[in-house]
C-alpha cells in the first residue's frame, strides 16, 4: 500500500509539487523535535498577536498563496474556467502532504474558512458574474472570506438563525447580529444566512447572500474569548442593502446553501497537524517536561502519559487510514467525525496532564521556559470541544447517522421559529 | 502474499459465514462447558475448508504465506463469534514464536502439521504471578547429556494447555531464558485445567518433571524471542478485541434503536446515544490502532514496536470500555446468563490482562518511546 501503491499521475503530481516548492520555498525543519530550552516555547492554540503584527501575517498568508495560485496549486480541485486546476481531492491532499515538508506561511486565514467552506459554496450556489468576480480573487489571495452563519440565540442549532432579510424593489434589507465569525477583521466578503420567511418551518424560510463586508451598515466587532484574545468578532448587520444578484440559491432554499458550507467544513476539519498541537503531543517534549520538573518517575503521571500518548497514536492512525481509503479513490467511514472529536479531547488531556506536572508553575509566571506558556492551551482547550459543532453534537450525528439511532422527538417548541 | 481490499473483504465474510454456521451463540455455550472447549469437527473443517490455520505459515512449511493483515481479519472475525478453537493458541502464539526463534528446523519439524490442522500448539511463558516478563521466569532447563534436555517448573495461563499437542516452554538455562518444544505424549508432564474468567478460552496450569524438550532456536535467546513475539502476538490479539468490541457495540445500537422505554426507542435518549458514540469512538479507535500495527507488520517498519504497544493498549480498553457499555444500554437484560453480553465482557477483562496489564504495556509503550 502506501505511495507505492498510487496511480502514476499522482506520483508525477508529487513530483511537479515538488518542484515547484524546491523553487519557491525552504525545507521546514522538524517541529516536533527540539532541545528543551530553545526557540519559542508558545503554545497559544489561538493567535494573540498586536494587531500590526497579526495585519503582516496576513500579508504574508496572501502573498504565498498568490503565488500557488499562479503555478498552478493555489485551487488543485477547482473548475478550470474559474482559475482552478480541474483535479481531485485526493490531488489536494498529496499536495498537502508535500508542502508539510516545506518552511511555508502559515495561509490558515485564507484557507480555512474562505478556501476551505465558502469558496465551494460560491462555486455552488453563486450567478456566473460574482462567481467571476469572487471566485478567482479568493484563491489568489486578493480577498479573504468569512462565514456569517452563528448568532447568539443559534450557535449549534443552526436553522434556528433570526436574522432578517426583506425584499425592497432589487434589493434585499439585512438586519440582526452575527457572532463567534473568525476572521472577519481581514475579509472582504462574508455568506450570511438570514430570515426570509418567519412562516415556514424554520429550516425552509432562510435565505443565504453573500455579503460584501464594506457594504454600508456592517459593523465588525472583535470579540474576546477566554484567552484573552480576540480571533472571532460579532458582526452587526443594521439596514444592510444587498442586491438580489448577490443572493446564493432560491430565496427561502438558503438551508441547501449552509448544508454546502457545512459539508465542507467536516472536510477541513481534522487536518491540523502541525504547530502547538503537535508539540502538546509531541512524547519527546512531554517527557522532557517530566524531566525538567523531577516527575520523571511518578508512576500516576507516566500510566496517564501512556495512556494520553495511545489516543493520540490511535487517532493519527485514524487519520491515515481514512487519507489511504481517500487516496485509494473510497470515500472514508466516520474516521473524519471520530477524528474531530478525538483531536478536541486528547489536546484537553494533554493540557491537563501538563498543568498536573506543573502544578503551580501553571498558575503564576515564574519565568522559566516551558512552563506557564502552556497555560496558554489550557485555556484554548475548552474552544476546541465546541468549534465546529459542540462534542455534544457530533456524538449525536455519530449516533444518528453512523449507528443509525433514532432522533429525538421533537417537541413542538422547537418547531417554532424564535423572533 | 498480500491480499488487496477486495480479497480481504472475501476472506472476511468466508470467515463471517464459517462462524455463523460453526460457532454461533448455541455452540459457544455447550463448548464453554466441556472438557476440550472446542469442537475437533469444527477445527478440522476450518482446516480443510477455509485453510485458516496455515494462513499466515510460510509457504516452504506448507502455509499460505499471508501477512498479519490477513490474520487480523480472520481474529476480527474470530473475536466477534467468540469461536472456542485452539486458533490463537495455535496460530498465533505457537508458530508466531517458531518463526520468531529463527530455528528452521523446529520449524520444518512443526509448522507443517500446525498448517494442516493436524497439529494444535501454545505457548507456556507465564507462571504463577501472570507476568509475561522472561526476567521472571523460574522454570529451568538442564542438559540430559545425550544433546536434550529436561525441564522442570510450573507454568501457569496456558492457553489451551490441556489439549494442545506441541508445547512451546520458556525456560532458565544457565546462558538465560530458551524456548524448548515439549511434546504432549511425554513423561513428567502433567497438565490441569484452570477455573477461568473467560471460559471461551480455556487455560491450564503445566507441572514439568525432568521433561524432555529440545531447545528452540539459541541456547539463552528466549528473551529476544519473546520481546519479538510479544508484539506480534498482542497485535494478533488486538485484532481479536477490535472484532470483539465492534461486536459490542452492533448489539448496543441493534438494541437502542429497537427497545421502548417511556413510549420512545431508549436510543432516542441523548443520554444513550452519546453512550453509543463514545463506543463508536473507542470501536474505531481500536480497528485503525490494530490493522494499522498489522500493515506496519508486514511491512517490515521500524514504526511497528511502538504501533503494537498503542494497539494492545487502545484495543484492551476499548473491549473493556464496549464490553461494560453493552451491559449498562441492554440494562438488567445484559446482566442475565441468559444474555451474551457477559460473555464478551469476560473475554474483554481477561484479554486486557493476558500478557500483563495496562501498566506493564503502558511502561512498554514509554519505552519503545524512549520515555
Amino acid at each position: 500500500m502506501g505511495l507505492l501503491h498510487e496511480p502514476h499521475d499522482l506520483q508525477d503530481f508529487a513530483a511537479e509539487a515538488r518542484r515547484f516548492l524546491d523553487a519557491h520555498a525552504a525545507k521546514a525543519p522538524d517541529r516536533t523535535a527540539f532541545t528543551w530550552g530553545e526557540g519559542d516555547d508558545s503554545m497559544a492554540y489561538f493567535s494573540s498577536l498586536p494587531p500590526e503584527e497579526e495585519r503582516a501575517q496576513v500579508q504574508r498568508a496572501r502573498a504565498w498563496q498568490r503565488i500557488r495560485y499562479e503555478n498552478g496549486f493555489g485551487w488543485i480541485t477547482g473548475p478550470p474556467e474559474y482559475g482552478g486546476r480541474g483535479l481531485t481531492p485526493v490531488h489536494d491532499l498529496v499536495y498537502d502532504a508535500v508542502e508539510s515538508d516545506y518552511d511555508v506561511a502559515d495561509t490558515g486565514v485564507l484557507s480555512v474558512i474562505g478556501l476551505g467552506m465558502i469558496g465551494p459554496t460560491v462555486l455552488a450556489h453563486a450567478r456566473p458574474h460574482i462567481k467571476d468576480r469572487w471566485l478567482p480573487a479568493l484563491y489568489r489571495g486578493d480577498a479573504i472570506a468569512c462565514q456569517l452563519f452563528s448568532e447568539p440565540g443559534a450557535g449549534s442549532d443552526l436553522a434556528s438563525v433570526a436574522t432578517r432579510a426583506v425584499r425592497e424593489g432589487e434589493d434585499w434589507v439585512l438586519n440582526g447580529q452575527k457572532v463567534w465569525t473568525s476572521v472577519a477583521q481581514h475579509s472582504q466578503i462574508g455568506v450570511a444566512l438570514t430570515r426570509t420567511n418567519p412562516d415556514a418551518p424554520k429550516h425552509r424560510g432562510i435565505t443565504a447572500f453573500l455579503v460584501p463586508m464594506d457594504a454600508p451598515g456592517v459593523d465588525v466587532r472583535p470579540l474576546r474569548q477566554m484567552t484573552g484574545g480576540a480571533d472571532f468578532n460579532e458582526v452587526f448587520l443594521t439596514d444592510v442593502r444587498i442586491p438580489d444578484d448577490h443572493r446564493l440559491g432560491e430565496v427561502d432554499g438558503g438551508w441547501s446553501v449552509a448544508l454546502t458550507t457545512l459539508m465542507n467544513e467536516r472536510a477541513t476539519v481534522g487536518s491540523e497537524g502541525a504547530g502547538p498541537v503537535a508539540a502538546a503531543l509531541s512524547p519527546d517534549r512531554l517527557s522532557a517536561l517530566m524531566r525538567a520538573t523531577w516527575t520523571w518517575d511518578d508512576r500516576a503521571l507516566r500510566a496517564r502519559l501512556a495512556e494520553l500518548l495511545v489516543d493520540a497514536m490511535a487517532t493519527e492512525h485514524l487519520n491515515t487510514r481514512a487519507l489511504r481509503t481517500l487516496r485509494g479513490g473510497g470515500t472514508p467511514g466516520p474516521e473524519m467525525s471520530v477524528s474531530k472529536l478525538m483531536y478536541g479531547q486528547n489536546l484537553t488531556r494533554a493540557a491537563h496532564f501538563v498543568s498536573d506536572v506543573l502544578g503551580p508553575r501553571i498558575i503564576a509566571d515564574t519565568g522559566r521556559w516551558g512552563t506557564y506558556a502552556w497555560s496558554e492551551l489550557l485555556l484554548a482547550t475548552p474552544a476546541l470541544r465546541i468549534l465546529g459543532g459542540t462534542e455534544e453534537i457530533m456524538k449525536n450525528i455519530l449516533a444518528e447517522r453512523v449507528l443509525g439511532l433514532p432522533k429525538e422527538p421533537v417537541t413542538a417548541a422547537a418547531k417554532e421559529v424564535r423572533p | 502474499m498480500t491480499a488487496d481490499e477486495s480479497e480481504l473483504r472475501e476472506l472476511r465474510s468466508s470467515v463471517r459465514e464459517f462462524l455463523a454456521a460453526k460457532s454461533p451463540e448455541e455452540a459457544v455455550r455447550k463448548l464453554m462447558e466441556s472438557e476440550e472447549r472446542y469442537d475437533p469437527a469444527v477445527w478440522a473443517q476450518a482446516a480443510d475448508q477455509l485453510r485458516l490455520p496455515g494462513l499466515v505459515i510460510p509457504e516452504e512449511y506448507g502455509g499460505d504465506g499471508f501477512g498479519q493483515v490477513e490474520l487480523g481479519v480472520v481474529l476480527e472475525e474470530m473475536g466477534r463469534a467468540l469461536l472456542c478453537a485452539p486458533f490463537f493458541a495455535t496460530v498465533v502464539l505457537a508458530a508466531q514464536a517458531l518463526l520468531a526463534s529463527g530455528d528452521k528446523e523446529a520449524c520444518a519439524r512443526h509448522l507443517p502439521g500446525i498448517a494442516a490442522g493436524r497439529t494444535t500448539a501454545t505457548l507456556a511463558v507465564a507462571e504463577d504471578d501472570g507476568s509475561w516478563d522472561p526476567a521472571l521466569i523460574s522454570a529451568r532447563a538442564v542438559p540430559d547429556g545425550d544433546g536434550g534436555w529436561r525441564v522442570s517448573g510450573r507454568k501457569s495461563f496456558v492457553i489451551d494447555g490441556t489439549t494442545a499437542d506441541l508445547l512451546l516452554v520458556v525456560a532458565r538455562t544457565v546462558a538465560g531464558p530458551s524456548l524448548f518444544a515439549v511434546d504432549r505424549e511425554t513423561t513428567g508432564l502433567a497438565a490441569t485445567s484452570m477455573e477461568t474468567l473467560d471460559a471461551t478460552r480455556a487455560m491450564a496450569r503445566l507441572t514439568l518433571d525432568a521433561v524432555p524438550a529440545t531447545l528452540v532456536g539459541a541456547d539463552g535467546a528466549g528473551g529476544r524471542v519473546m520481546a519479538k513475539v510479544l508484539d506480534i502476538i498482542s497485535v494478533g490479539l488486538a485484532a481479536e478485541q477490535a472484532g470483539g468490541a465492534r461486536r459490542c457495540l452492533e448489539m448496543s445500537a441493534e438494541h437502542a434503536r429497537t427497545r421502548q422505554q417511556f413510549g420512545r426507542p431508549v436510543g432516542s435518549f441523548q443520554a444513550v446515544k452519546h453512550k453509543c458514540a463514545d463506543m463508536l469512538v473507542q470501536v474505531e479507535l481500536a480497528e485503525a490502532a490494530s490493522r494499522e500495527a498489522a500493515l506496519l507488520a508486514d511491512e517490515g517498519s521500524d514504526e511497528f514496536p511502538v504501533a503494537a504497544a498503542v494497539a494492545h493498549a487502545c484495543c484492551s480498553k476499548a473491549y473493556m470500555v464496549a464490553a461494560m457499555e453493552n451491559i449498562q444500554v441492554h440494562g438488567g437484560i445484559g446482566f442475565t446468563w441468559e444474555h451474551p453480553a457477559h460473555l464478551y465482557f469476560r473475554r474483554a477483562k481477561s484479554s486486557q490482562l493476558l500478557f500483563g496489564g495496562p501498566a506493564v504495556y503502558h511502561e512498554r509503550l514509554l519505552d519503545r518511546l524512549g520515555i
